[in-house]
């Protein structure tokens, strides 16, 4: 009898496990045999508004079915799309529990800021991120082509046989050579190690030979007897090349500690990029230290170096949904968080005034008449071939900075003249100056 | 220690009945009372039980099982828990009828055989279909399933074939005839389920690793024949073993229920939150996966915690019995309630094909609510007097 009872806790057994599968971890959900599935458009859905409490994304009704509406549509990559045949993607996801339940979210994004950034980069590819240094907190974040959440089902082929892949959302998962927007980072690792002095004086002669191969400035060009913040501002890849082979290893501590090569914890999927583990010569550490090397990065990753940089070395963890909202939650707030403290507050401000000097003088002027007053850096990253990819990062006002800025165009040439107006006019957009 | 068990679960099944009180109160339901008068009908068998001196500690579970079963019932459909409510009644009855009936003299096994067979064969001849299968008989107005019953004697008859060491072919004819007349209904479910419960007191009573070989074997040859040669077992396995090819056909039903109880994970969507009306026979068939879907996991091994439960109280009391072939009836009884369990949830989550059997207590039928109890009644008188406790 004894083993009679035990049996059948076997078969009972054998049911609990199968249950456990079956309630708990298949993935059948979303089957499209499962009218439960449906039934989520039937309903009507919590809003998604912008930092001002303008609606980014809503429902509509057209008797039967809800269908979503999106205020622009560079929104597809940040707030993603949620659509009966093409399932969703973005903060859509993320929060599908909420916002399915009529919570509604209230993100960072500043809508004015994100269709400024949209237009700036149109017929282009490439991205751009903003954020807010103070507390890390996304005000715009374009990646072109987009596509457009309210015109998917016209879209959808077009899109997928599109060459330029706009499903692609470059700003969390573009992997690029970071050019010279990495030489801030080398100058803070080179304050770091006291390797330099900032009244110190270098010799740029336009080229330096390692071994039998030889680093050049940009355009071949020597910029004679130099400090390093001057350096910085013409972009000396002679000064920098040499700085990173004195770093050597601790270079790549630094890029570690701006989480390079690391996943950012961010509200929608990214891509940590790429970070070697060591650098096997003199010449690989010269092509760190210019951004040639086997470095690569994501448009988000550099536009939170900006921000760390203009936050005073402190960086905080990049966010895009301040509140949740509605329901027997009430109210869910995200409050700003500081990942660490990457750099001492005075070399920060070192970086700054480098950065500032190369706004007013260096290579990050802006070729059209603003009266914003910025810092920033730019960076062509060479590529083989379809040409350079151009980059900015920057910060304003250079008093206490309120936005700080990644611009990557692909192909786009020379950082200087392609990437700084925009990062310029998106700058001003977050500012709230008129140009 | 039993005693305080069985009071706790009596708390716990009057919880319950408060429970679905104030619910259908809430919603304006008018049936308040039956939960109530269900209560007290296994609050007076208890006490009778206890009376006459046998052990009464099946009707705490079997409360909460009905309970559960008439609350979901009525989340579904309140005329059917209103039928469940009767049927429940009738079942007091034959519950009492069981635990006076079984400890009579017991009849010549031959008469247990032929009074099986020849209720299945006046199915067979007279039945009325229903769901695939012809399993009905129309008695004075009243229908209901003969196979429930003639379970119950073969039972008896297997219990004496055991222990008086009768001859083997008359085991196979009876056996055959038995699986036939099934065939002939189209009932696939008591075929298998009295297979099942033939295989373990078969082990029961003698265990040999050859008998369980050729039980084995004889479970997989059955099943491919009953592939080739029956049409609607054929659609049965289809939908067992490849459901997600025929997804609005034949394996809609057992997907549904996969959805539904997908859709519960730990906790439920909560009573009524549910999405049930989209499963065919959700009241008959797929009780347990609405029970999934809106208590969840948590439900689900509540449930099954329980059906254990009953199982430890009567393979206690059949323990301590003495006489061999009133343990054997008692064993076989006992399996042909938790078998059938198995085989219904079991179905339900694929591990077995789908037999479109209720499950014990909970499911809508009244027939099998009273071949149910009266089971329980009789493994209840069959365990005996007690002496003291």
């Amino acid at each position: 009898m004894r083993k009679t009872f035990l049996s059948i806790v076997t078969m009972f057994g054998l049911l609990c496990l199968s249950l456990f599968y079956w309630q708990v971890c298949a993935d059948i959900q979303n089957h499209p045999a499962n009218p439960r599935y449906y039934q989520m458009f039937k309903e009507d859905r919590g809003v998604i508004f912008d930092r001002h409490g303008v609606p980014l994304a809503a429902s509509a009704s057209d008797g039967s079915v809800y269908a979503r509406n999106y205020s622009t549509p560079s929104l597809s990559h940040v707030v993603g799309y949620f659509h009966q045949r093409y399932g969703m993607t973005g903060l859509e996801r993320r929060y599908h529990e909420d916002l399915s339940q009529g919570r509604s979210l209230i993100t960072t994004l500043d809508l004015d800021v994100q269709k400024v950034a949209e237009k700036a980069l149109a017929g282009r590819q490439g991205a751009i991120v903003a954020i807010k240094p103070t507390t890390g907190e996304i005000l715009a974040l374009v990646s072109s082509p987009g596509i457009d959440g309210n015109a998917l089902d016209g879209n959808w082929s077009s899109y997928l046989d599109d060459e330029r892949s706009p499903f692609l959302n470059r700003a969390t998962h573009g992997l690029y050579p970071p050019g010279s927007v990495v030489k801030p980072l080398v100058y803070g690792a080179a304050l770091g190690e006291g390797l330099v002095e900032r009244s110190q004086t270098w010799q740029d002669q336009g080229s330096l030979v390692l071994g039998n191969r030889t680093i050049s400035n940009y355009g071949g060009r020597a910029h004679g007897s130099i400090t390093i913040d001057q350096a910085l501002a013409v972009s000396s890849n002679v000064v920098f090349a040499q700085l990173a082979i004195s770093l050597g290893d601790r270079l790549l501590e630094m890029f570690r500690r701006f989480n390079l090569g690391i996943e950012v914890g961010f509200d929608l999927q990214n891509l940590g990029g790429f970070l070697p583990s060591g650098v096997a010569s003199d010449y690989d550490a010269a092509q760190m230290g210019i951004g040639q090397g086997e470095l690569l990065v994501t448009p988000l990753q550099m536009a939170t170096v900006a921000s760390t940089i203009a936050n005073g070395g402190a960086m905080m963890r990049p966010y895009v949904v301040q509140e949740v909202r509605g329901g027997l939650k009430m109210r869910q707030i995200t409050r700003p968080q500081i990942t660490s403290q990457v750099l001492p507050p005075s070399h920060a401000s070192a970086l700054q005034e480098a950065m500032i000097l190369a706004a007013r003088e260096g290579t990050a002027r802006t070729s059209r008449p603003s009266s914003l007053d910025y810092g920033g850096k730019t960076g062509t990253a060479q590529t083989g071939p379809g040409g350079d990819h151009a980059w900015f990062i920057g910060f304003a006002p250079t008093e206490r900075p309120r936005v700080a800025i990644a611009v990557l165009v692909e192909h786009g040439g020379s950082g200087s003249q392609m990437a700084v107006p925009i990062g310029v006019t998106v700058m001003e957009a977050a500012l709230g100056i008129d140009q | 220690m039993f005693r305080t068990l069985y009071r706790t679960w009596f708390e716990f099944a009057g919880w319950l009945f408060c429970l679905s009180w104030w619910l259908f109160w809430l919603q304006g339901q008018i049936c308040w009372w039956q939960p109530l008068v269900l209560w007290v009908s296994f609050m007076v068998l208890f006490f009778l039980t206890k009376q006459l001196g046998y052990d009464p500690g099946a009707l705490p579970f079997v409360a909460i099982l009905v309970l559960t079963g008439w609350v979901f019932l009525t989340r579904l459909n309140p005329t059917w828990a209103t039928q469940q409510f009767w049927g429940a009644l009738v079942a007091c009855a034959a519950y009492v009828g069981g635990l006076w009936g079984c400890r009579r003299r017991f009849a010549h096994p031959l008469v247990w055989a032929g009074a099986a067979l020849a209720l299945l064969l006046a199915t067979a001849l007279f039945g009325q279909s229903a769901g695939g299968a012809r399993a009905w008989i129309t008695l004075f107005g009243l229908r209901f399933q003969p196979v429930e019953l003639a379970r119950i004697f073969l039972v008896f008859y297997l219990a004496q074939y055991f222990t008086e060491g009768r001859a083997w072919w008359e085991l196979v004819l009876i056996l055959g005839a038995f699986f036939l007349l099934l065939a002939w209904q189209r009932d696939l479910g008591p075929a298998l389920l009295v297979f099942f419960v033939f295989w373990w007191m078969s082990l029961y009573w003698k265990f040999t690793w050859p008998k369980l070989f050729v039980y084995i074997a004889c479970t997989v040859l059955g099943f491919i024949s009953a592939y080739l040669w029956f049409p609607h077992l054929r659609s049965r396995a289809m939908a067992w073993l490849w459901p997600w090819d025929y997804l609005d056909s034949k394996g809609y039903q057992v997907l549904q229920g996969l959805f539904a109880l997908r859709s519960g994970g730990l906790v439920g969507q909560g009573l009524g939150a549910g999405f049930a009306h989209v499963i065919p026979n959700v009241h008959t068939d797929y009780l347990f996966a609405v029970i999934g879907e809106e208590f969840g996991l948590l439900g689900t091994f509540s449930l099954l915690v329980v059906y254990l439960a009953l199982a430890f109280w009567a393979v206690r009391l059949l323990h301590v019995v003495e006489e061999k072939r009133v343990q054997m009836i008692g064993l076989g009884l006992t399996l042909l309630l938790h078998v059938q369990v198995f085989l219904v949830v079991g179905g339900i989550l694929r591990l077995v094909p789908f037999t479109g059997m209720t499950l014990p207590l909970v499911s809508f039928g009244s027939t099998s609510l009273v071949s149910q109890f009266a089971m329980l009644g009789m493994v209840a008188g069959l365990g005996g007097k007690r002496g003291g406790d």
